[in-house]
Order: C-alpha cells, then structure tokens, then sequence
C-alpha cells in the first residue's frame, strides 16, 4: 500500500506543478458557466416574453393563469386573442398561451386544454411546453380530486374545485411532481451550466491526467517501474487513485466557487457525494479505457476530445435535453452524461435526496464497470 | 551472480535470442557489445524479468528470474536505454520516487538521494527539473535512480546514448568507481571503446547468438591477422608480395592503390621486424609504415563481416 500512496501523491504532486492544470481544472469550468449562465439566463431572471389569453374566464382557467404567473423565468402578459396575434406579429411576444373555451370540461376528459402557438424555430418553445405541461399536470390532480369529491359530496365540479384550490398551499403539489419522474422543475442559468460544465471539465481534466499513462509509457517508466519490486496493480491502482482524488479536489473547489461566486444551491450534500464519487468512477475508467485503447498522447488526446465533447453534448451538458429532438434524447440514455445531469437536476433543482437519484447512479456505476473493465482488461504495459 | 544457461526468446515465430549462455561472476564488470538490433536489449530486459524468457534458465544471486522476482528486482539496479524519468519533476523529486518504489523510506530516500547526486555530480542541481537539464545531465540522474538502493548488480543498457564527451566521461568515470567499490556491472553498448575502457571481460552478440566472450586478450587472441601493418613502399615488386605472403607472422596481404600494401599479421609486434628485414633485402624502400593494432571492432568485423555501427 505504501508503494501505491507513493504513485498516488507522486502524480498528484505532478498535476498541480502544472500551470495548464488549474487552467482546465478551474479557470476555464468556472468562465463557461459564466458564459453560458448568462446566455441561458441566470436562475431567477425573466427571459422571454409570452402572451397569455384567457377564453374561459372560469375558477380553472384563472387557476391556470395564476400558477403560470408565478413563474419567474418566463414573463405572461395576459391580453385578448386579438392583442395577442398583434403582439406577436410584432414581435413583442415570442409565443402565445391560449386557454380556450371549455378548458374544464376537456380537463376532465383528458382532452388537450391548452393550445401554444409560437414561430417556427423558436428555442425556448420546449421549455414554454414543459412548463404549461407542469402546472397542468398540477391542475389536473385538483381536477381530479374535484370530480372524486363532487361524487361523495353532491355537490357540482366547479364548486369542489373551487374549494380545493383555495386550500392550495395546504397541497403539496410540487412533491407529487417530483415523484412522478418526468415532469420536474426544470434546471437552468448559472446552476445548470455549473453542473454541466463541471461535468465536462473534470472529464477533460481525467483526460489530461489519463494521457499520463501513455506518457509514462513511452518514456520507458511503466518498463522502468516494473524492474523495481512493484506489481503491475500496484502501479494502476496508485494512478487510478491519484485520477480520482484529482477529480474529488476539481468538483470540491467548483462546488465552493460555484456557490460562492454565482450563488449556486447544490442540493443535498450526501447526494452530491455520492453522485460525484460515482461520475467520478466513471470518468476515471473512460479516461483509462480510453487510454488502454491507443498507442499515442495525441491519439488519446485527439480521440477523447472528440468522445467528451460530443458526448457532452447529446448528454445535456450545454443545453437542456429537452431542446433536442426525441430521437436525440433517446440516443441521450446511452451517455454517461445524460443521467449525470439528470441527477444534478434533482440535487439542484427539485431539492431532491439521495433515494431519489438511484436510478442515475446506477446507471452511472453500470458506466463505470463497462469502462474500467475495459481500461484495466486492455492497457498495454510495454 | 548471473547466469544464463541456454536462453532462448522467440516473437511471432522468429528466434531472436539464439540460445546465449553466460556466467558474470560478483564484482565484475561484464560488457555486452553488439550492433543495434542484434539483441542486447532482449536479452537485458529478459534479466530484468520484463519479459519472459522462452527456454533455458537466468539466475541472479542464485535465484530464478521468472520465479523468485521480487527478492531479484530487490537486488538488482537497471538503467534503462531511455531517460525514464519525469522531465517535470526536479532531479530529487526523481531520485527520491524511484528510491520510495525499491522500498526506501521517506529519510533514507532523502539521505540517499543526496549521496546519490554527490555520486553523479549533480548535487547542486538537486532542485532542477529534469526538462531543463542538458542531455548528459539527463542520463546521469538517469543512472542515479537505479543506484537509490544500493544494488549489488547494475545493469546498463546503453546509457550513454547521444551525450557530449564531457558527460560521457563522468559516466565512464562513476562506472569504473562503483564497480571498483565492489558492484558488478553489465554494461550493454555499441561504443568498444567504453566496453574495452570499462570491462575485464566481454561478450559480443550479434543476431541473438553469443558469437565471442572472454577477457579482452581472449579476445585478441582469436583475431587472426587483426594486426595491420600498412606500408606504403617505392615499387610494388611482385616477388616481394609473394616473399610477404610466406612469413609465418603474415596472414594475408592486401595491395592497395598508391604503392600501398596492408599486411594482416598474426598481431605480435616482433614479427614487424621480420616484414622490414625482407623488404630490405628485396631492395624495397618504405616511405611510411604504421601499424593498427587489433580491436574488438576489427574482431567484430571478422566475425560478421560488418561493423559494430552498422
């Protein structure tokens, strides 16, 4: 053990000598999510604009309306049908959110309530359609108790509903949300672009360092390594670990920075614990799978740079899963990232626990034994 | 200390060592001379327990390579051809990391690693790192991690590869002390005149097959006509050449362009005088006469056909 604590500081004590290292390790994670946070919008600030018409002017479509209005990331302003294609024509508005006639009765039924009518091409449009889609979800668990309860207390729909929805507050609403799995609140700003962000550079970093196994290789120190008394597992082990507190220091340190600079809220500390030190198993053994696979530095460093960004990409990374098309987000699962992200979502946004990432990390602890697996199976010693 | 009884190495179906049998007693300095690719380094990294050996037998201090590795690896110390060393890191960085994996702990690494530098010559360049040291500088820090435990045997697989002479000759120097302080030593190179400088005896490769080993003058001793005698005369008159041909000291004769003839004797010098008497009494004048005595590079020349740089 000795020898692999030895392997272990000796490479960490090499990757912090290195100037470039706090350049991937901190500097560039913590500009992109700068960068990017303000492109997306920082958490609590209004972005776009959208028209809201009320046909109906019943007790559930001013319910509609006043859930939608307390959304601070997206701006309503409640006019007629006329205003609204006006607006719109006009570029005021970037869509419209219509609640047409007989809202109530379609709600009942299942039927589509609510009708959006944006540009083609607009980007924020999936994000608009989550959002009506979440507070009708929210609604529609009233509507559902209010047809249970006009049964025992003979009383008509509107009336009951109008009662449960006084009690509002009392329901927690957003709880029953949350355990439903697909239809959280959805994570953006700074907050998304720090998970995502420090996600991808602590993959480019587990690059970086990885490439020191191909460097030591082919300058003759693994062949020079092992002409001393040290075992081949003893020499992987000794990096693999010093990879892995390398990323634990890089996620630490832009978790505080992150908090402290951008006021970021990363949820349960035992969640994130527990998410990071899973991603991180299963960016270490990309990075030694990948590793294992080619002859050259450049070779790793040209291949996985391709890996980790375009995976990055289908996985979330720079912009919600939900912009892309069904196709894309299907192909999603298959990255590591993807459910990286979505557990960062539920630490972050929906103030979830660590039962409720299970699934995530699991898929992430599968990740990571197909990698190392790979990585330990296949390196080449000489 | 080491003994290779019968080594054989194959790759891919193609025998690249040829059954090589050595015995390198304690204390000795034993060098390996053979052109690049004939085998040497095979055959060190198969000492070294880097890769299997296909038939035969290495032992070191008794012990079987391949079975009893960890005590070997504990005892012996190998310079590899290449700097294997991290150029980011200082040379004591270095030195102590290398002493830590032989089992050193952190004090002794330290005070080891000073002596280690003081050996080299590099103490004052202790804090250096390794990419802004000069190539020599380099290869002696080189040599310096494989001395951290004090190993009983020292393997060198060409450590002197593309340095100055000024290096060089520290190298050469701190061999021959160690060596002299009772370490024995293999030294692998294609340079003879390092081999010859630094070994009492020697062992010439060539294609994965032992083709001469012994002490130097052995080695002499088998070079038939190594000695040259080359004369540079007023006439070329043929029954001198033939008079030349029937000395007993005389192995072949050569005539050269420019009233030039190489002599090839049986190496002793005595037999010099017999060449100039006859050429006295053929009436034959000699402007110029030098005489280039044998090496192991004529050795290697008449045993292969080619020479050691090739």
């Amino acid at each position: 053990m000795k020898k692999v604590i030895t392997i272990c500081l000796f490479e960490i004590k090499r990757t912090f000598k290195k100037k470039s290292a706090y350049v991937i390790m901190l500097g560039m994670p913590l500009l992109f999510t700068f960068l990017f946070g303000t492109l997306f919008g920082s958490d609590a600030e209004v972005s776009f604009q959208i028209a809201l018409v009320d046909e109906e002017q019943t007790a559930v479509s001013q319910h509609i309306v006043q859930r939608l209005m307390l959304d601070e990331m997206i701006s309503y302003n409640i006019v007629s049908g006329h205003e609204a294609k006006e607006a719109l024509a006009n570029h005021e508005v970037q869509g419209i959110v219509m609640l047409e006639k007989g809202i109530a009765e379609k709600l009942r039924n299942g039927e589509p309530a609510v009708r959006f009518q944006h540009p083609p091409g607009m980007s924020t449009a999936p994000l608009v359609k989550q959002q009506v889609n979440q507070v009708l979800y929210s609604i529609d668990v009233y509507a559902t108790a209010a047809t249970v309860g006009s049964g025992y207390l003979n009383e008509d729909w509107e009336t009951v509903y109008g009662k449960l929805s006084k009690n509002e507050g009392q329901i927690q609403v957003w709880t029953e949300q949350r355990t439903s799995g697909s239809a959280g609140n959805p994570m953006m700003g700074v907050s998304y672009s720090s998970a995502g962000f420090s996600i991808m550079f602590v993959m480019m970093m587990m690059l970086t360092m990885t490439g020191a196994l191909i460097e030591a290789r082919q300058a003759g120190i693994w062949s020079r390594l092992f002409t001393t008394p040290v075992t081949r597992y003893q020499v992987l082990f000794g990096y693999f670990l010093s990879f892995f507190i390398v990323g634990w220091i890089q996620f630490f340190l832009l978790i505080v920075l992150s908090t402290v600079l951008f006021g970021v809220n990363w949820g349960s500390p035992g969640g994130l614990l527990l998410l990071i030190t899973t991603l991180l198993l299963c960016v270490v053994g990309l990075g030694m799978a990948i590793a294992s696979l080619v002859k050259t530095a450049e070779q790793q460093n040209a291949i996985g740079t391709l890996v980790i960004i375009s995976t990055c990409m289908l996985g979330g990374v720079y912009w919600p899963i939900s912009l892309v098309p069904d196709i894309m987000q299907k192909i999603a699962n298959f990255v590591p990232q993807t459910w990286a992200m979505e557990a960062f979502t539920t630490l972050i946004a929906e103030s979830g626990n660590v039962g409720d990432i299970l699934l995530p990390i699991a898929v992430l602890f599968g990740f990571a034994i197909v990698f190392l697996s790979v990585g330990l199976s296949r390196m080449k010693y000489a | 200390m080491l003994t290779l009884s019968n080594v054989k190495k194959s790759f891919d179906s193609r025998e690249i060592i040829k059954g090589v049998s050595l015995q390198i007693e304690r204390g000795e300095s034993f060098g390996l001379l053979g052109p690049n690719g004939a085998g040497k380094s095979t055959l060190i990294s198969m000492i070294c327990g880097l890769i299997p050996y296909g038939a035969g037998e290495i032992r070191i201090d008794g012990k079987v390579v391949g079975k009893q590795l960890k005590e070997i690896k504990q005892i012996i110390g190998v310079v590899p051809q290449d700097i294997a060393l991290y150029p980011s890191m200082s040379a004591m960085d270095n030195l102590l990391f290398w002493g830590k994996m032989y089992g050193l702990s952190g004090k002794a690494a330290k005070i080891r690693a000073q002596e280690v530098l003081e050996i080299v010559g590099l103490a004052d360049r202790a804090k250096g790192r390794i990419e802004t040291f000069s190539g020599g500088m380099k290869r002696r820090i080189n040599i310096g991690a494989a001395l951290m435990h004090r190993p009983q045997l020292l393997i060198m697989d060409e450590p002197t590869v593309g340095i100055d002479p000024q290096s060089r000759n520290h190298i050469l120097e701190t061999v021959k002390s160690l060596n002299e302080q009772g370490m024995t030593v293999i030294y692998t190179s294609h340079y003879m005149e390092e081999v010859e400088y630094l070994c009492k005896r020697i062992a010439i490769i060539d294609e994965g097959k032992l083709i001469a080993s012994g002490t130097k003058k052995d080695l002499s001793n088998r070079l038939a006509g190594g000695t040259v005698l080359k004369l540079t005369v007023d006439s070329l008159h043929p029954l001198f050449i033939e008079e030349l041909k029937t000395l007993n000291s005389v192995e072949k004769v050569i005539v050269k362009p420019g009233e030039e003839i190489d002599v090839h004797l049986h190496s002793k010098m005595e037999m010099v005088a017999e060449v100039i008497l006859l050429a006295s009494r053929s009436g034959i004048h000699i402007h110029n006469m030098q005489l280039q005595e044998a090496n192991l590079e004529t050795l290697f020349l008449q045993l292969t056909g080619r020479t050691l740089r090739e």
